[in-house]
């Protein structure tokens, strides 16, 4: 019999096994927890059936086995699910029997050969030792060999495409002019050092590497969801990561902090500021949404990011049943899990830094004081619900200053000493999370008990679980796992401690890694957030292995990870392959050779110049419209590095956005940078890139045509052009100068911002006006205000922001 | 040294098939189909907000006996704060009458609906899995609650691949303002890019930055984009074996051909006067205009060849007054959607489109007591709603499914989202098993982990 299973299953395996391994996971253990397991399971085995594993199920009971996989039909189990034969399962009425979907999920998961997912280390031991290659542990680092010792490399890069290369891998940003002769015209055999160390020691080197966490982490200015609320404080985290890389705080501390900053350096704001990490993913609590549930989506996504960001494992997959691929059991991702249990959202108090930019809080506060108590003067003078029904006009735009005034309420706290953060059980008056949020006080907490859940599902809870860190390193690497307190403070303390030992070789393998791949577009393993099984594996081991050395022996300093990278020929090798720069490179270099970028940096977010029609666009706010979006009306603060501007998880710039900028809610391991025709409608029609050439234009109109395009080459591809290249942009530029020459239209009158919305109550739309510009808007330079040459060189400008060169990096 | 500059007509009109075309065409190659399509097109119709089915296409008599009783309802700790509370029936305040060969009882207000009832397949069965919009709406849309994955339209894109080169493959219609959520209701998530929604937006510019900025001449743009083409010529001269630049040259010719080509199909001064007064276009229900506009483009995009088009309609989520509310959406809706079906099958296009209507999740027999009883609307609720599809290979003129005598719970062919995605899918020639992509360690798909056919839907 057991033969003929195999016949009839094997194929329906072949094809669905993943599926139906998956469907068994999500949809039918939980279903034989929480209905069956409580009488046919352990020791009350009733009918001396044991529905727990698939070894005691295909036995049976006294009544014969209950599944015979690839046969649903003459399987007991569906025979009394069905009640087929006057037997019913779950006894009773016709009502207690399971909804008709259930029964047919796991009819087809019968026929499919019955695979078995379980939560039961059902794959222990089963590992090819080559994909447990992340996890065995490293050896120590050899002290005579250097990069090149693992790397043949070829030719060397000129010194131009190497300057332009290491300046927009450090800093973001293209060489000046000086900067690239400077570097050309050293003899000394330190010129290459000395350019490595002079970025690294630029403030626009952490502006850059934060940006590559960020993506990691998801940073965003806002929760996502229906409202999209602020996330206040959130800013302060964006600069603690900028600091960290500016000042190489050891890689070690940079997790202690942001993992358990708030326990292991109590008092300290500036590690209270880093615990933001653990929130960093989209999360909403409202009226229609179920407690126990957005709980629930926080504690899988915090275990779920803390293991990717740090270890490079995907535990996501062990939520739902042990990882097939990799030592991660079920439990593992439960015992991990009860580490956050006690986490609870807060917004301390958290006294400024020196170090942060605090100059533009009192007024954007006054500022912002102003436009909250105009909305809330408005929601006052309309009056409440019982206008619903004589006057519909007037209720929805009660109702659109009653949610402008919920949303700036929530803003206001951006300028406020607060931290957006994290705590060991509750902090009375200081808890996050929104006006539906009940939260236990501090004096009667207890922590809350954690279940295995089957299937990720919330509503079958299985055995319960004690706080516990992954048990892989243990097995497989040697390290073993430390015991985590289960009193409410300490447990993350724990985590942290585990996770940044120079014992977890995890920890110092997928960061050297993700460094190697900002360098060089392509990781030593490529799948920067998965080390395990089904990532690819590392290209070159031990270059690896040696790296992740060198970066713990060095006190865990980042920056001497980049200059082993740097100061290799491999690096400085001709043959790299060229890369499309990130958007925020591409915006940043674009307002930077125009010599309209503000290096002002930390604060609050600011408010970039975005395509207009997006701007006016309405956005949808639970129940009624957000405020219209405004750009900084100060030039100073529109025209900030990318990373200091305000990141709305439901408005993300579309230059950013086109140009495959990270989506905020999802890790991003890798920026995608496929080629796609609406970028070059972005970067050509585009108004902010007419106006940044159009400034720069300006800035050179006074110069002879031949000088002109002289600078323009300078300031935006950092060399001269050759003898066709000037004929040819001289020829341009006269013939452009005559097609400017008639009168340019004048500025167009800003028209107001008008949004609709549909009406919940009576289906009928209704619009809003919301006010203009301040009169303080610092507008851009217009054509109307130049002559026809800056008009004509403009355009030759706006060329060679779009050009090839300009966006690739070699 | 002469520079090679590619000729004018070469740029606009995409003259020859150079390098950059072939990578522009290996990243458009399409995965499938994996069996015989019964469609090609997908047009869905999405009702955002959560559109009742007790008050459109699934009447519930029982409730007018039941209405202001107390509804009795278990409370557990699964259940969302806005369900608390005294609770009453509340029955629906509309007429419903019969309709086409198939007799289906609708709401009266569906005055030209009722004339294509039997091209349309009414599915009652469907459950959905949250009652929060932004989360059902993913759902619905990505086959993932919590936002980040690829839309269905991203994946049928992924699929089929591209028909008309010059334009997006799957392009999103939406309202006056954006759905809650945003543009991750029609991400490429970890697709390609190109697979990503293209929002047409109804004013100003239907494609961000398709034209240049006022004042800007035709004659200056293309002396610019001569320069432009000039540079990049004498660029890759420097780096023959990049491909990738010829790429990025390929992609602002096909970014100009996109820009002459969008505005033809988009110009509906071309429709005969009849047709789009069939669509409610010029009349005098400004909200039936707009919609309607919106599913003729949607007819016009599927005719030049895109192969997904949602069309957004908002303002379904009726807690209160829904007589009004709701009566109001239908009213604007009615002639539109009929139109488009009339439309498609004229064409002959219906039989290769398919058509969906439907909404996040439907609304609850019961409602607190709000606006002293005379409020009457109704709640969220996901274990019951109803959608309709229409074209080829489903089961038109028919009923599929059922809710129970007060519409709280699906009970007949009920099925999960995930089991509708891989039918659509099916329909267009797709296999949910085998459309697959693999990101962050594991091959995904749109069902999530799998899901099964609703064979009761297929012809």
């Amino acid at each position: 019999m057991r033969n003929l299973w195999r016949i009839l299953a094997l194929p329906a395996l072949a094809l669905h096994g993943q599926e139906a391994a998956e469907g068994f996971a999500t949809r039918i253990q939980p279903v034989l927890v929480k209905e069956c397991q409580g009488c046919h399971g352990g020791s009350m085995a009733l009918s001396k059936l044991d529905l727990r594993t698939r070894e005691s199920m295909l036995l049976g009971g006294s009544r014969g086995p209950a599944v015979i996989p690839g046969n649903a039909a003459d399987s007991l189990l569906l025979r009394v699910l069905e009640a087929r034969d006057g037997l019913q399962m779950p006894p009773g009425d016709a009502s207690k029997r399971l909804p008709a979907e259930t029964i047919a999920s796991i009819r087809t998961w019968i026929n499919a050969g019955a695979p078995w997912t379980g939560t039961t280390n059902s794959n222990w031991g089963h590992y090819k030792p080559e994909d447990l290659w992340a996890i065995r542990p490293l050896p120590p680092q050899d002290k005579s060999k250097t990069v090149d010792s693992f790397l043949q490399s070829g030719s060397m890069a000129d010194r131009r495409t190497l300057i332009r290369r290491v300046s927009i891998d450090l800093t973001g940003l293209p060489p000046t002019l000086s900067e690239i002769e400077a570097f050309v015209n050293d003899r000394s055999p330190q010129a290459w050092a000395k350019v490595v160390e002079r970025l690294l020691a630029s403030p626009r080197y952490g502006e850059r590497w934060a940006r590559h966490w960020l993506d990691v982490v998801r940073y965003a200015d806002t929760a996502g969801y229906s409202n999209d609320f602020e996330r206040p404080n959130a800013w302060r985290y964006r600069d603690y990561v900028v600091r960290a890389f500016n000042q190489d705080k050891p890689y070690d501390q940079f997790i202690r902090e942001q993992i358990a900053g708030d326990e292991l350096y109590p008092g300290n704001a500036e590690a209270l500021i880093a615990t933001g990490f653990l929130r960093m993913g989209p999360w909403e609590h409202t009226a229609m949404s179920v407690e126990a549930v957005t709980r629930q989506m926080f504690l899988d996504d915090v275990t779920h990011s803390t293991a990717a960001t740090f270890l490079g494992l995907t535990l996501g997959c062990a939520r739902c049943h042990d990882h097939k691929f990799d030592p991660l059991p079920t439990k593992d991702y439960y015992r991990m899990q009860a580490i956050f249990a006690v986490t609870e959202f807060v917004r301390p108090p958290a006294p400024f830094l020196p170090s942060e930019n605090t100059s533009g809080l009192a007024a954007g506060k006054t500022h912002m004081r102003d436009v909250a108590a105009q909305a809330k003067r408005r929601m006052d003078e309309l009056g409440a619900g019982n206008k619903q029904r004589e006057n519909p006009d007037l209720f929805e735009e009660f109702k659109l200053y009653q949610k402008h005034t919920a949303l700036y309420k929530e803003s206001l706290d951006r300028f406020e000493p607060k931290a957006f953060a994290v705590s060991s059980g509750p902090i009375d008056g200081a808890t996050d999370g929104g006006p539906n949020l009940r939260y236990p006080k501090a004096a009667n907490y207890k922590p809350a008990q954690v279940h295995v859940l089957p299937g990720g599902n919330i509503q079958s809870p299985a055995e319960t679980v004690k706080p516990g860190v992954l048990s892989l390193l243990e097995r497989y690497g040697s390290y073993p796992s430390p015991a985590v307190p289960e009193t409410t403070s300490g447990r993350r303390s724990a985590l942290a401690n585990w996770i940044a030992d120079a014992r977890n070789p995890l920890t110092a393998r997928v960061m050297v890694n993700r460094m190697w791949q900002y360098h060089f577009g392509k990781g030593i393993a490529e799948d920067a957030n998965n080390f395990g099984k089904m990532g690819k594996k590392p290209s070159n081991p031990e270059l690896l292995d040696w790296l992740a050395g060198g970066f713990m022996e060095n006190s865990w300093s980042i920056k001497s990870v980049h200059r082993s990278i740097l100061l290799s020929n491999a690096y400085q090798s001709a043959s790299l392959p060229p890369r499309r720069v990130e958007a925020e490179v591409l915006r940043d270099s674009i307002l930077a050779v125009t010599g309209e970028l503000s290096l002002d940096t930390g604060g609050p977010g600011t408010y970039p110049q975005i395509n207009d029609d997006v701007a006016r666009q309405a956005q949808h706010r639970m129940g009624s419209l957000a405020p219209a979006y405004r750009a900084s009306p100060a030039k100073r603060d529109r025209n900030r590095r990318t990373i200091y501007t305000f990141q709305q998880r439901s408005l993300i710039d579309p230059m950013v956005e086109v140009f495959n900028g990270p989506s905020l809610d999802l890790s991003c391991e890798r920026r995608d940078s496929s080629t796609v025709p609406t970028q070059a409608f972005t970067l050509f029609n585009g108004q902010f890139v007419h106006d940044m050439a159009l400034a720069l234009a300006a800035k050179l109109g006074a110069q002879s045509p031949k000088a002109q395009i002289r600078s323009v080459f300078e300031r935006v591809l950092g060399r001269v052009p050759d003898a066709p290249e000037e004929a040819t942009a001289l020829a341009s530029l006269r013939r452009l100068t005559r097609l400017h020459s008639g009168t340019p239209p004048t500025r167009p009158v800003q028209t107001p911002v008008v949004h609709t919305i549909t009406s919940e109550l009576t289906g009928a739309q209704h619009q809003f006006v919301h006010q203009e510009d301040p009169a303080t808007f610092e507008h851009n330079l217009h054509p109307s205000e130049t002559t026809p040459a800056v008009r004509a060189l403009a355009d030759v400008i706006l060329a060679l922001l779009n050009s090839n060169e300009f966006a690739y990096v070699y | 040294m002469r520079i090679a500059t590619p000729s004018r007509r070469d740029l606009l009109f995409g003259g020859g098939m150079g390098l950059g075309s072939i990578a522009l065409s290996a990243m458009m190659s399409a995965q499938g189909p994996h069996h015989k399509a019964r469609a090609k097109n997908c047009i869905f119709l999405l009702m955002e907000g959560g559109p009742s089915h007790i008050d459109t296409f699934d009447p519930k008599p029982r409730l007018g006996s039941l209405h202001m009783t107390k509804f009795q309802k278990e409370r557990n700790k699964f259940e969302a704060n806005m369900n608390t509370g005294e609770r009453y029936y509340v029955k629906s305040p509309f007429q419903f009458r019969r309709a086409g060969k198939m007799g289906i009882e609708i709401n009266t207000l569906f005055e030209s609906f009722r004339e294509v009832v039997d091209d349309v397949c009414f599915y009652r069965g469907l459950r959905a899995e949250s009652v929060n919009h932004p989360t059902a709406l993913y759902h619905l849309n990505t086959g993932n609650q919590f936002g980040g994955d690829p839309a269905l339209g991203a994946w049928i894109s992924y699929g089929l691949g591209t028909v008309n080169k010059n334009l997006p493959s799957f392009v999103v219609l939406p309202d006056t303002a954006y759905p809650q959520g945003g543009a991750a209701n029609w991400s490429n998530g970890f697709l390609p890019a190109i697979h990503q929604g293209t929002p047409l937006r109804s004013t100003g510019s239907p494609v961000l930055d398709m034209r240049p900025p006022a004042g800007v001449t035709a004659d200056e743009q293309r002396v610019t984009l001569d320069l432009l083409h000039s540079l990049n010529a004498r660029h890759q001269q420097r780096h023959p074996d990049h491909a990738e630049l010829a790429a990025r040259i390929e992609s602002y010719e096909l970014a100009f051909r996109m820009q002459a080509e969008m505005p033809r199909v988009l110009d509906l001064r071309s429709e005969k006067p009849e047709t789009l007064a069939m669509y409610g276009i010029g009349g005098t229900n400004q909200d039936a205009d707009a919609i309607g506009r919106r599913c003729l483009l949607a007819r016009r995009l599927v005719e030049a060849g895109v192969r997904f088009v949602q069309v957004i309609v908002m303002g379904w989520d009726s807690h209160d007054f829904i007589e009004n509310a709701h009566g109001a959406r239908i009213r604007a809706i009615d002639k539109p959607i009929s139109a488009l079906l009339g439309d498609l099958k004229r064409t002959g296009l219906l039989d290769e489109t398919i058509v969906v209507w439907g909404g996040e999740f439907g609304r609850s027999p019961d409602n607190g007591i709000r606006g002293g009883g005379e409020a009457w609307g109704r709640d969220h609720n996901a274990a019951a709603m109803t959608c309709w599809l229409a074209g080829g290979g489903v089961k038109t003129g028919s009923i599929v499914g059922a809710t129970d005598e007060t519409g709280l719970k699906g009970v007949e062919a009920v099925h999960p989202i995930r089991d509708f995605h891989v039918t659509l899918l099916h329909l267009l020639g797709l296999d949910d098993a085998k459309l697959r992509y693999f990101h962050a360690g594991r091959e995904k798909q749109l069902s999530q982990t799998g899901g099964e056919l609703i064979r009761e839907l297929l012809v």
